[in-house]
């Protein structure tokens, strides 16, 4: 109903209008004008957005002189202002804004510049990104009224509004009112009848703090969090998989239940894992930042999606932390707010500090960087200590001197291998030791996919790029297991790209990168045991290209160390010079069978060959490697003998090296015995963060490197703090920040009072509407810092405040002067949210499991509706119809709309109707006299007594179906097999390709045939559906 | 405890007020919207800019990439040079996905069917749309489609929402949202889709979502079956004569509480509540197919018979918008052919051809054609190279969004006519391209909408369907 306020406010501006020389104040009348019709061409946007090179969001622009010699604004002269002539002017070519804005400025509006104009185009900053300060509350002529300074405010505003403030609410109603406000759901006919008979002065307050104490306030206050932080369970894109993300809903419940002050929880969502000495839950709680949607789809490109992810950071923190549309200057400079695209991309290199992969896994793995969740606080101890041993017996190994001064005898040991690929079968090439097991052709459709090529012995392979073999038989290769791999290769070209060796399994993309791989990158040998790529990895590069054309002999061994160090590249029997790329590895590599010579959906190696491929289970050492070239081991220099004598020989460092692998896997498995969960982590590792021209992934512009930072022209930066999260969550939480409070403020207020001080909760900036009371918002924005960021203390002061305790039914006059109540001189009116209406529900009728966290749960549970488990591509109907959102992006703020499906989602909807008959049968005992039965059941739902008029109306609805009892179909319905609980079986679907169409089969619910609890159960459904149950007033 | 209760009198005569006074199109308008709270002055629906050519639409959405080689876009060189790469002077180093991206060479592949021209405008269809060419003379193909994604999801979100980014409304929610409903019992925008589809690539409730307008104008799923929209269906035991003994009581509810609450919104909830109970009658009414005559289900084929099927649903469709639904949108999934393209696009046209072009036949003897615009495409097409080897019977093509084709028709769109021009290798555009934007600005122009006036305040900026582009394609019009 806010439309008509509009009209009327416009009827009564235009009033004000023909008031000739009335002072124009810019924030509140000029700027909203400039803003909207003028920025978009004349604002801040420095680049080609701009035009005539004027700019009207500045004094200066506006009032230079242009090319064309004139002035926009000359201060105090209409006449000489050329903006005066334009906006006058009938002229389609020339008048301002241009018709096809298809927003002409009014006559009232043409008033109002002119003015401006005219008492000299006074320019003030936007009231927002003005710290806030605290004003004296004003004073009013009932004195007594007011409990709180907050109250002064509304009553003043409402006085000039020509409105009186209302008396107070029942205390029914009050009770309904707060209980909804602080817990999200109401209050049982228990509790309302204890409140009543409490006489003492604190009744009310002593209510309102144990619902402050209660456990259902996080869960209530968690919904608007996680709305905002688009949490949900699955991952939203292309076949939508399960995402694991429920602990860090944990995390909030509690932040909200401990009542965690609004800095600390801010920081430790942008920055937790920056802190000092990060706990757990800290880190677990910098999963708000990975919340964003991903994907797995094949044929997707990593960095574009990686950069759809920072964005969606970016935006997130914009909407959520400042009111501010972050995301419109990716493509350019904003039009209208002080951020240019360069500090978007400032912004950008905060939350792109990640060594992350920008795709998900096909085969569902978490994607890093992640943190092991421990169960207690002991366990994680555990983990430092496993760790400490692992340094320990590292260190010791790494003091192991060989003694051993002559020359031991080399030799090689015996391959578990050998592809001497002289000539194919029908299905692949044989082993060429006995009893080995032959490799078989893989993603080969044609018989000259692969050529047999004169090699260095006899015959060899050439790829074409896409086909190659696989060794059913090699697999399970961990990374504590060592092995070598052996082949003479050639180059037929410098490849960019090409796999020579890995046991991915199927591969749809980067994010599925994982296991040991041999690549040849730009022509150098890359050697690599990966978890995901590239965020845990181990990983090194020759420094030199080999040559095209030539064969030579490339062995590359790996030591099952888990590091970089234990990775290296052989070429005709020498080591080759590495450097290292990643050395990360912290998990499991997926261990699928070898394949050599391509990989599914990427680069093979096309025109390379390989001859005389060879496997060992162990790492050969530099001696060994060389005498298989063929090297004299008597020739050999003396550390890579004393190397070979200290690996084979020297029975103490053989002891050293297995307390060293014991202590590794002894570490892995208790890591291992705790699940992943994604989180943030910073790290040196991370791609440089560049302007992206238009904001395309893959057009970033070299000559405009960005370090982290942030929008200054909104709040300066201090130097000292560190340029990362750290840093901006520090930026965010200054007191004099002028967003930070204010926006809290606003979305405290909107969550009691029905609507935000600032009616854009979700934008602040230029374009956002204006606060209603400026000074109250700043006020308590600045009450609200000083009292430590105190959530629950503002929340007490808002509904204990005599503005909340207000009846909320209007006087005709008051409904015609403010029919959206922003003035607030009665009580809030709230549709209840979709989870209140069924929460609601599930507690009237007796049948609400109340267990606080853990993961989600189908609507069958009987949990609140915040533990639902949410689909993103597939929300839940009854919530979707209900205004909730599909959490697929940041919602700061949901619609409150009234639709013909709400009301089949009541009266028809499987839950609400099981609700109706629990509420039947629960409130069937309480007495035996209908009457009393519907009374209980009304109290039930509406929390207060049904007046007489609606009591009628029941009881005469009861009789009529008690008469006509029900009629079923005589062939009963089978019930629907029961939907499996997505929640319990996060990756097990991974490989289910062809995903159904959300089709929940239509559940019919059957009422009760008993006559009497038929009607009763009827009663009980038409009490959800109606006003009272739907609203909180 | 009250404030003194006003009269009845001034009570509606309050209501009467205010109801006109936030709506345009008046009290009915309003107990459709309904919205609270949130609604502008500025945003409210202003309907048509100018006259409209069409005032419905059916949109056929084939989901997962139709193959413009073997559909609407002959190509005999690739027929010619089949098996030949690709040159890379046609590619000109466009980017690839990830899945044929590291390919090692990109045969190009000719059309395993061949192509004729139909009626009196000789334009080619493909032996697979043989049914689709009878009614040759009053499709406008579209040869010079592109967009912007190249992987599914972001490129089906695009088409149906004009971004790629998900929470923007849907071309069918900003149709209900400018224009409503023309029928106070059904919704504005209703959703089939196809159950005999080959499911290759998922659907998303996004691609009919409202985005951030009004849930309101959320597409509608109908579904084939005992309850063709959910929670529609009464509960076991609960008839229709004891539902109304039910809004009865409730109307008696919420009339006393508008008496003791003054709250008009008390009004439009018990409004929603009785059309509700309208759409008990009016949907399942709609959806009863069994009253078509034989001759009827004859023209949509043999598959008409199974509910949900897609010829079933363009049926449905028919029978949808001749009651006054504004926009219609079908699903049929399964074009995704990255291998085995034969095979696949066989079964897909003999699921869709017939029954596509009956639903033509059918509006137009019904005089409806002249003012429903229908489309049929796909999100992006595919590459005239094979993804994967070709074979002597098979080959496949990877995503390609350079350039697709489309057909439309009626609503004002020149029937016979062939609109845009690929090259002869089908890889770039060289004729009249027309970008998705351009389509959409094109569909919402022959709804009477000006699609640059069309706008929505959301988070303090002016959204479109068409973003910040888009122009009309005039050509296209008759």
């Amino acid at each position: 109903m806010r439309a008509s306020a509009l009209i009327l406010s416009c009827v009564l501006t235009n009033a004000l209008a023909s008031a000739a020389d009335d002072p124009v104040d810019f924030n509140r009348e000029v700027r909203p004008i400039l803003s909207d019709r003028c920025y978009g061409c004349h604002g801040p946007d420095a680049d080609k957005g701009r035009k005539a090179g004027l700019r009207l969001d500045e004094f200066a622009g506006a009032t230079k002189e242009l090319k064309s010699g004139d002035r926009a604004i000359v201060p105090g002269d209409t006449e000489k202002s050329m903006m005066v002539e334009r906006m006058r002017t009938t002229d389609p070519d020339e008048i301002m804004p241009p018709p096809e804005l298809h927003r002409p400025l009014t006559v009232a509006e043409k008033d109002i510049l002119t003015r401006w104009i005219k008492q000299g185009a006074k320019y003030d900053p936007h009231w927002a990104f003005v710290s806030p300060r605290a004003y004296p509350a004003p004073q009013v002529a009932d004195t007594a009224w007011a409990k709180d300074p907050l109250d002064a405010f509304i009553a003043a505003q409402a006085a000039k509004a020509g409105l009186k403030t209302s008396p107070a609410a029942d205390r029914t109603t009050l009770l309904r009112r707060a209980s909804f406000a602080l817990t999200g759901l109401p209050p049982t006919a228990e509790e309302v009848a204890a409140f009543l008979a409490d006489n003492s002065a604190d009744a009310y307050e002593n209510r309102v703090d144990a619902m402050l104490a209660s456990p259902r306030f996080g869960e209530h206050l968690a919904v608007g969090w996680l709305d905002l932080s688009r949490y949900a369970d699955t991952w939203g894109y292309t076949g939508d998989k399960a995402m694991f993300a429920w602990p860090w809903r944990d995390w909030v419940l509690k932040a909200f239940n401990d009542n965690k002050p609004y800095d600390q929880f801010l920081t430790e969502q942008l920055a937790g894992d920056l802190l000092p000495s990060p706990t757990q839950d800290q880190r677990v709680a910098t999963a708000f930042n990975r919340l964003h949607r991903m994907t797995f789809e094949g044929g997707s490109i990593a960095e574009e999606f990686r950069q759809d992810g920072i964005n969606d950071r970016v935006m997130t923190a914009g909407y959520g932390f400042m009111g501010l549309t972050m995301e419109c200057s990716r493509c350019h400079d904003h039009k209208y707010d002080p951020i240019s695209q360069r500090e978007y991309f400032s912004m950008a290199a905060m939350f792109g500090d990640q060594n992350e992969n920008g795709l998900l896994s096909y085969h569902g793995e978490v994607p890093p960087p992640f943190v092991r969740l421990y169960k207690s606080e002991l366990e994680r101890k555990k983990e430092s200590e496993l760790r400490a041993a692992v340094t320990a017996a590292e260190m010791a190994l790494a003091a192991h001197k060989s003694a051993y001064q002559g020359k031991p005898l080399v030799s090689v040991p015996a391959p578990i291998a050998h592809f001497p690929l002289e000539a194919f079968t029908k299905t692949g090439v044989d082993d060429f030791i006995v009893g080995g097991k032959p490799a078989v052709f893989e993603r080969r459709s044609s018989p000259e996919d692969l050529q047999l090529t004169p090699a260095v012995k006899g015959q060899g392979v050439k790829f074409d790029g896409d086909a190659g073999f696989k060794l059913p038989e090699f697999k399970q290769l961990g990374r504590f297991d060592p092995f070598t791999f052996s082949a003479h290769l050639r180059l037929g070209e410098k490849n960019a790209r090409a796999t020579v060796l890995h046991s991915t399994g199927f591969y749809t993309g980067d994010g599925d990168a994982t296991g040991v791989e041999l690549l040849v990158v730009h022509g150098k040998l890359r050697w690599s045991m990966i978890h995901l790529w590239p965020n845990s990895a181990a990983s090194v590069e020759t420094t030199a290209e080999l040559p095209v054309g030539a064969w030579q002999r490339v062995t590359v061994t790996y030591d099952g160390s888990s590091k970089a160090a234990g990775l290296r590249i052989y070429v005709d029997g020498r080591k080759a010079k590495t450097t290292v790329v990643r050395d990360t590895l912290n998990a499991k590599p997926r261990d699928n069978a070898l394949e050599i010579g391509s990989r599914s959906r990427d680069a093979g190696f096309r025109n390379g060959s390989l001859d005389e491929i060879q496997l060992w289970r162990q790492a050969l050492t530099s001696a060994e490697v060389a005498v298989l070239h063929g090297l004299d081991a008597q020739a050999l220099s003396p550390p890579v003998l004393a190397e070979h004598a200290m690996l084979r020989i020297d029975q103490a460092h053989a002891e050293s090296w297995k307390k060293f692998h014991e202590a590794q896997l002894a570490l892995a498995a208790h890591q291992e015995s705790a699940p992943a969960f994604f989180a943030m982590e910073h790290s040196p590792l991370a791609p440089k963060a560049y302007v992206l021209t238009r904001g395309e992934y893959d057009k970033p512009d070299l000559n405009k490197p960005c370090e982290p930072g942030v929008p200054t022209r909104i709040f300066p930066w201090d130097e000292s703090l560190p340029k990362n999260r750290l840093g901006l969550a520090r930026w965010l939480t200054d007191p004099r920040h002028p967003l930070t409070s204010r926006v809290v403020i606003n979305r405290l207020w909107a969550q009691v009072f029905g609507a935000g001080l600032v009616a854009t909760s979700e934008n602040l900036g230029l374009q956002g509407d204006l606060p209603t009371h400026p000074e109250l918002l700043d006020t308590l924005a600045v009450d609200f810092v000083r009292s430590g960021w105190n959530t629950k203390a503002m929340l007490r002061r808002f509904v204990l405040s005599s503005t909340f305790r207000q009846a909320s039914t209007p006087t005709s006059e008051a409904r015609e002067k403010d029919p959206a109540n922003k003035y607030l001189a009665r009580g809030p009116v709230l549709r209840l949210t979709a989870e209140m209406v069924r929460d609601q529900a599930l507690l009237a009728s007796g049948k609400l499991v109340e267990k606080v966290g853990g993961e989600s749960v189908q609507e069958s549970a009987n949990r609140r509706s915040l533990y639902t488990y949410r689909k993103r591509t597939a929300p839940p109907d009854n919530m979707l119809i209900f205004d909730a959102g599909s959490r697929e992006v940041c919602q700061p703020k949901r619609l409150n709309t009234n639709t013909p499906l709400q009301a089949l989602v009541l009266l028809n909807n499987p839950g609400f109707v099981e609700a109706a008959k629990n509420l039947a049968a629960k409130v069937s005992k309480v007495s035996a006299e209908p009457s009393a039965q519907i009374i209980a059941a009304f109290r039930a739902v509406c929390t207060r007594d049904p007046r007489p008029a609606e009591l009628a109306a029941l009881n005469e609805l009861y009789a009529t179906q008690k008469a006509n009892p029900p009629q079923f179909a005589p062939v009963p319905v089978p019930a629907p097999a029961p939907k499996p609980t997505p929640a319990a079986k996060p990756d097990a679907k991974a490989k289910k390709k062809k995903t159904p169409l959300p089709m929940p089969a239509p559940t019919l619910p059957k009422i009760p045939a008993d006559p009497a609890l038929a009607a009763l159960t009827l009663v009980c459904s038409t009490i959800l559906a109606s006003d009272a149950a739907v609203t909180s007033r | 405890m009250h404030p003194p209760k006003p009269s009845y009198d001034q009570l509606m005569g309050h209501t009467r007020r205010h109801f006109l006074g936030a709506s345009a199109l008046g009290l009915g308008a309003l107990a459709m919207r309904g919205i609270v709270g949130e609604a502008r002055a500025a945003d409210l629906p202003k309907g048509t800019h100018f006259p409209a050519k069409a005032k419905r639409v059916i949109y056929l959405f084939q989901a997962g990439g139709p193959s413009q080689f073997e559909t609407l876009d002959p190509k005999p060189l690739l027929r010619e040079k089949h098996t030949q790469p690709l040159p890379d002077s046609v590619r000109q180093g466009q980017r690839l996905t990830g899945m044929s991206g590291y390919q090692a060479t990109l045969p190009l592949a000719g059309s395993f069917v061949g192509f004729k021209k139909y009626g009196k405008s000789g334009v080619e269809y493909s032996d697979l749309l043989s049914h689709t060419g009878e009614v040759a003379d009053d499709l406008c193909v579209i040869r010079s489609m592109h967009t912007e994604a190249i992987n599914h999801d972001p490129a089906i979100t695009f088409f149906c929402s004009g971004n790629q980014v998900a929470g923007r409304p849907s071309m069918g929610a900003w149709a209900s949202y400018g224009l409503g409903s023309m029928n106070e019992n059904l919704p504005a925008f209703i959703v089939l889709v196809s159950q005999d589809a080959s499911k290759d690539q998922p659907l998303y409730s996004r691609l009919w979502g409202a985005g951030f307008l009004p849930s309101e104008h959320q597409g509608v799923q109908f579904k084939a079956g005992k309850e063709p929209v959910l929670f529609l269906t009464n509960p076991e035991g609960v008839s229709p004569h004891a539902r109304r003994g039910m809004l009865d009581a409730l109307g008696k509810l919420n009339a006393d509480q508008r008496a003791a609450e003054l709250d008009p919104e008390v009004d439009a909830r018990l409004a929603q509540a009785e059309m509700a109970y309208r759409m008990q009658t009016s949907v399942p009414e709609v959806a009863d197919l069994s009253k078509e005559s034989p001759a009827t289900l004859a023209m949509y084929g043999e598959s008409v018979k199974t509910p949900g099927s897609f010829a079933a649903n363009c049926l449905q469709a028919r029978r949808l918008i001749e009651k006054g639904v504004r926009f219609v949108q079908l699903f049929h999934q399964g074009w995704d052919q990255h291998g085995g393209l034969p095979g696949g696009i066989k079964r897909q046209c003999q699921q869709t051809d017939q029954a596509s072009a009956a639903l033509i036949k059918d509006l137009k003897q019904r005089g409806l054609l002249e003012d429903t615009l229908v489309i049929w495409g796909g999100e992006f097409g595919r590459t005239a190279y094979s993804q994967g080897k070709i074979t002597k019977d098979s080959y496949g093509r990877d995503h390609h969004p350079r350039c697709f084709s489309l057909w439309m028709a009626g609503g004002g769109v020149k029937g016979g006519h062939v609109h845009g021009q690929t090259d002869e290798f089908g890889y770039n555009i060289v004729k009249d391209p027309v970008h998705v934007h351009d389509l959409h600005a094109t569909m919402q122009h022959l709804l009477g909408v000006d699609h640059e006036r069309q706008t929505f305040k959301f988070q303090g900026r002016y959204y479109r369907l068409t973003d910040v582009a888009g122009h009309v394609v005039k050509a296209v019009i008759a």
